[in-house]
């Protein structure tokens, strides 16, 4: 492979946060890496943790989580609710060895379109770094290059 | 352990309850869980260091419940389940009847949660050296060999669920890995599936573990799986100052936060 | 099979200027179960939205998915498009090819496909979406306006006279907000209080309102047209009932030293006070904690000359829970203050003093009478420097913003000045004068010209004290930076006028979001104004920015009729994208567990109890419900849940589930 390697990035973002300041980042057209792609939640609170790890199985060298910073919750307390979640669900991955440089989690307001391009910028610059999430993969059996989905 | 059985052939004789779980002769080396119903019979009750196994994975199962009121016979893992239970509104006070035991086999009379309560809090709960040493072995490892330890582990597995069913937590008569709508859990024991079903319990787990260690104890692979649940309870006590199934009344520790909440790594 | 149609816009060149339109919709309509695919130049035109609605007809389609902009502009268009081509409206769904991909990526195959990635997820979404149905909600029709100043007296008012009932809670004892402590207002220098003042006066007698002074917003639950709010009364220590206002208990207590709030400090007031004599209402409270009773234990002097006897020194705070249906928030603005001037010397020397406590200098029923008396030695300054944008404009202080008003007053201020010591001269020191506004450039020459205000263009470096004279040093910028010294009598700060105090918490107990001054943000800077982004609450006046009276007073109307418009309805009409707990056929119920962790994780306390009984009435079960009027849909409580017994509509497990699956592997 001589090309460099464009590792795929899911970002799961609340609707009310973050999927409006990459709004943001659009209408100001601020550039980033197109390797993230968003899936759009009510809010953090509604991640399921499980969301996380099918996004490896197929395929995922990277996650991006973000929501709305603490005190900004459209619904007061979701991303308060997230944040424990995360703190517990990070160190039991930690624990079985699961590689958590590849998900970042972060805060961007609806007025950090800026924060968000800078976000997804780094994150793919570090996700490319650690390239292909091949020990997952091979756990997940999936073939790196192609899988058909029946969807 | 005379007292015990007095007090389980008066509970049955005057039918304050229908059935007596505790610890009676196995056929091996360990003693197992008996099902008394009979006054005459109580005298089958034993306990010695043998009787281990958290009976609180009965309290709910429905073959037991079917059978009328129960007394149980109480160890410190058996009252902290009886705790969380509570506190998952699975149990109300006087549901059952407890018949609290020491290690060393002695009855100690605990009429209600409040009683159970204040017993707990004499007792020391937190998790022994040993297993901190196990943790401290895991965490020592870098990620690379903890995910082939752990992948080699979980390869064993074969789901055949008896850590759930072992699990006095595990009472969800559907589990999440029997819904199909979507899949969450692979049906197959392969890798993937394997992986995320272990990883799942222990996060269902987290911060409700009281650490019995039945699950680990069922596996018939040996596969260490309370060492998953250690670590919550490690993560739980660390974060969040929390110690599950010592109050009737504790609020889960994830149904809950503070604004203080300390974490380095969002960005 | 789906027959899903998959609709791709152009944007005019938005799009596809860096994605291959046409490419998306041809890789589309080979997906399974996309029955029609088509791409258009503006999918939101009248056109565009009639190919949605004929395509829907005449293709037999069962699903809807636009590839356009942010759903967060036009899902309301498309859903409505939709349901005019007779599918329900919750069966559309939009692919963010705009705002997420085209505008931040370049021009290349790598966004077309990024494109594709992304029409194919909500494709596969729309799948398994279901028709939903709008959720009714009655609407409680009384408002909440929180602060008494001009703009919440406004906003109560065309409330009120819309016949609908108003609560209006203010934090000090009496309402008026800054605005009463004005002496006279810029541009037509009509007397701030005699404007004011009988305005105040009808709050208190208006049929609909209901005023509690000294009191404050403790919490908020609940949404739009339903909130639940809790008021604390704090004590006033006195039965306002009884009192009758007749001020004895003021004139005869004997703690009298204390700096006035409302003469900012230039007057004093009594521990049992009325904060100023035209107040609303006009009945005393007890600052505790400079009343002799409550800190030594002994005096209860009040007590004794009551004729009313409506002292109550017991009185405890009281927590009222009051049902309303919309909140307009009205908390105004402060300005800067303390030391936060050190090379001005403000709070060092006492002539050195800030735009407010001007007002109250100038101000009639002031602490001068309405002489303009230095507060050292209550001397009539022969010259005064006023300083603009003091704070202002000023990143090095950390605010940014301009002010607003401080130009228009700092120029009253010098007129006013000149009307009543005409022999003095006012200096002025400031950066730009703007004057945008009704009369008010015109008003500004005026103090130029007719009351002989001189305008220096320049920064005031320092001020010092120097025999009994202040002397500014500054620089004339206009005369190529010349230094200017001025011995002043007294030097007047343009503070920056910034948040009120406790804006910040206000904004979350409330649920709004709030800028990087904590000022309260609207829902959009120039067609929501008044709105916040949480339903059903609202804005007006200097809570948002600085603002001046008029702009203030419009804010409030408007804000006012936003709240009448919402009222004007018997119910509103909820998103029905709601939590639910599943219900299955006996003897299983459902296969929630009935563990309950999830109900202190709901911020709305939707989610109860229910108990699913036999025919005899024994419970069987007791598991969760989540009531859908109070459900705002957050999902938290879903993805608590261990075993899915809950899940969410919009968002359920299967379709995002689905969204990661499909965003991640082709066909």
């Amino acid at each position: 492979m001589s090309e460099k390697f464009e590792p795929k990035v899911v970002a799961f973002v609340c609707n009310w946060c973050t999927y409006a300041g990459a709004d943001l980042t659009g209408t100001s057209r601020i550039k980033y890496a197109p390797n993230v792609k968003i899936i759009r939640f009510p809010c953090t609170g509604r991640i399921d943790f499980m969301l996380l790890m099918k996004a490896f199985a197929n395929g995922a060298d990277g996650i991006i989580v973000s929501g709305c910073h603490p005190n900004d919750c459209h619904y007061s307390t979701g991303n308060f609710h997230a944040r424990r979640r995360w703190m517990v669900f990070k160190s039991m991955l930690e624990f079985m060895g699961v590689d958590t440089r590849r998900i970042v989690f972060s805060w961007v307001s609806a007025a950090e379109g800026a924060k968000w391009a800078q976000l997804v910028n780094t994150s793919v610059e570090e996700f490319r770094k650690l390239g292909s999430y091949d020990a997952y993969k091979q756990v997940a059996k999936l073939n790196i290059e192609k899988e058909v989905f029946n969807g | 352990m005379d007292d015990i059985r007095k007090k389980a052939k008066e509970l049955l004789e005057n039918k304050t309850v229908q059935v007596v779980i505790g610890y009676g002769k196995g056929s091996g080396e360990e003693a197992r869980a008996i099902f008394v119903r009979d006054a005459a019979k109580t005298d089958q009750l034993i306990f010695d260091e043998t009787c281990l196994q958290n009976l609180a994975v009965y309290i709910l199962k429905h073959e037991v419940k079917h059978l009328g009121k129960i007394a149980i016979v109480a160890t410190s893992s058996v009252l902290r389940s009886i705790m969380i239970l509570a506190s998952e509104q699975q149990l109300k006070d006087g549901d059952l009847v407890v018949l609290g035991i020491t290690s060393d086999g002695k009855y100690i009379d605990l009429p209600n949660f409040k009683a159970i309560e204040d017993y707990l809090a004499t007792l020391n709960v937190s998790i022994t050296d040993k297993e901190k040493e196990l943790l401290k072995m895991i965490d020592a490892m870098t990620m690379e060999e903890r995910w082939a330890w752990w992948q080699n582990e979980f390869s064993k597995c074969f789901k055949c669920y008896a850590c759930r069913s072992a699990c006095p937590m595990c009472y969800c008569p559907k589990c999440t890995t029997d819904s199909n709508q979507p899949q969450w859990i692979p049906v197959a024991s392969h890798q993937l599936g394997n992986m995320e079903w272990h990883l799942m319990r222990a996060m269902h787990l987290a911060g409700r573990c009281i650490n019995c260690g039945e699950c680990a104890k069922a596996c018939p692979m040996d596969i260490p799986l309370n060492l998953l649940t250690y670590k919550m309870i490690d993560e739980m006590n660390a974060n969040f100052g929390v110690t599950v199934g010592m109050k009737p009344d504790a609020v889960f520790a994830l149904s809950t936060f503070k604004n203080e909440d300390k974490e380095n790594f969002i960005r | 099979m789906a027959r899903i149609g998959v609709f791709i816009c152009h944007c005019g060149e938005n799009i596809s200027a860096t994605v291959d339109c046409a490419k998306v919709a041809a890789v589309a309509s080979n997906f399974p179960g996309v029955a029609y695919s088509v791409d258009y130049k503006y999918m939101c035109s009248d056109p565009g939205q009639r190919m949605i609605i004929d395509a829907i007809k005449e293709k037999k389609l069962d699903g809807i998915v636009v590839g356009s902009c942010s759903p967060r502009m036009h899902e309301p268009t498309f859903r409505r498009a939709t349901a005019e081509g007779g599918l329900n409206p919750f069966l559309c769904e939009m692919a963010n090819l705009r705002e997420h991909c085209s505008w931040v990526h370049e021009k290349g195959d790598v966004t077309t496909a990024k494109a594709i990635d992304l029409v194919r997820t909500l494709v596969e979404k729309v799948k398994r979406n279901t028709p939903l149905l709008p959720i009714k909600v009655p609407v409680t029709k009384t408002a909440l306006v929180i602060g008494g100043g001009v703009a919440g007296i406004q906003a109560a008012l065309d409330i009120a006279n819309t016949g609908h009932k108003v609560v209006m809670v203010e934090r000090d004892p009496s309402i008026g907000g800054h605005m009463s402590q004005l002496s006279e207002t810029f541009p037509t220098l009509d007397c701030s209080q005699c404007i004011l003042t009988p305005r105040m006066v009808e709050v208190a007698q208006h049929p609909n309102i209901t005023l509690y002074t000294y009191a404050e917003v403790e919490s908020l639950d609940g949404f739009v047209g339903n909130f639940k709010v809790k008021i604390r009364k704090k004590a006033k220590s006195i039965n306002e009932k009884d009192c009758t206002g007749c001020g004895l208990c003021c004139t005869k207590c004997p703690t009298k030293k204390i700096p006035s709030e409302f003469e900012q400090g230039l007057g004093f007031r009594s521990a049992i006070y009325v904060p100023f004599p035209q107040a609303v209402p006009n009945k005393p409270v007890i600052d505790k904690e400079n009343c002799t009773y409550y800190t030594k234990g002994k005096c209860r002097v009040c007590e004794k000359v009551c004729p009313t006897k409506a002292i109550r020194f017991d009185q405890e705070d009281e927590i009222l829970e009051i049902e309303i249906g919309a909140i307009v928030i009205c908390t105004g603005f402060n300005i800067l203050k303390t030391s936060f001037f050190p090379e001005y010397g403000y709070g060092v020397y006492k002539d050195v003093i800030d735009g407010l406590q001007f007002e109250r200098l100038a101000s009639a029923s002031g602490p001068t009478l309405g002489e303009i008396r230095r507060p050292s030695d209550g001397k009539i300054p022969q010259k005064i420097v006023f300083i603009a944008c003091a704070g202002s404009r000023d990143p090095a202080k950390g605010i940014e913003y301009c002010s607003k008003i401080c130009c228009m007053y700092t120029a009253k201020h010098a007129m006013l000045y000149k009307h009543k010591v005409h022999e003095g001269k006012a200096y002025i020191f400031y950066m730009d004068i703007r004057a945008g506004g009704k009369m008010y450039e015109e008003f500004v020459r005026r103090a130029i010209v007719e009351d002989e205000a001189q305008y220096i263009r320049g920064r005031v470096s320092k001020v010092y004290e120097k025999n009994g004279k202040l002397i500014v040093v500054g620089a004339d910028t206009l005369l190529g930076a010349m230094p200017v010294e001025i011995e002043a009598d007294m030097v007047v700060l343009a503070t920056a006028g910034i948040a009120s105090e406790g804006a910040e918490s206000l904004a979350q107990k409330l649920h709004v979001s709030y800028d990087a001054y904590k000022f309260f943000a609207e829902a959009h800077p120039k067609l929501k104004p008044v709105e916040t982004n949480t339903a059903g609450i609202f804005l007006a006046g200097a809570c948002q920015a600085p603002k001046d009276i008029p702009e203030s007073v419009s804010a409030a109307s408007g804000a006012a009729v936003k709240v009448a418009a919402l009222f004007s309805n018997d119910e509103l009409t909820r998103d029905p994208m709601v939590a639910f707990v599943n219900r299955t056929a006996p003897p299983v119920f459902s296969t929630c567990v009935g563990c309950f962790l999830c109900q202190p994780v709901c911020p709305y306390q939707a989610i109860e109890k229910e108990e699913i009984k036999d025919r005899q009435g024994k419970t069987i079960k007791t598991v969760a419900r989540i009531n859908p009027g109070l459900c705002q849909g957050c999902g938290t409580c879903v993805a608590l849940c261990r075993n899915k017994a809950i899940d969410i509509l919009g968002y359920t497990n299967e379709q995002v589930y689905t969204e990661v699956v499909a965003l991640l592997n082709e066909y």
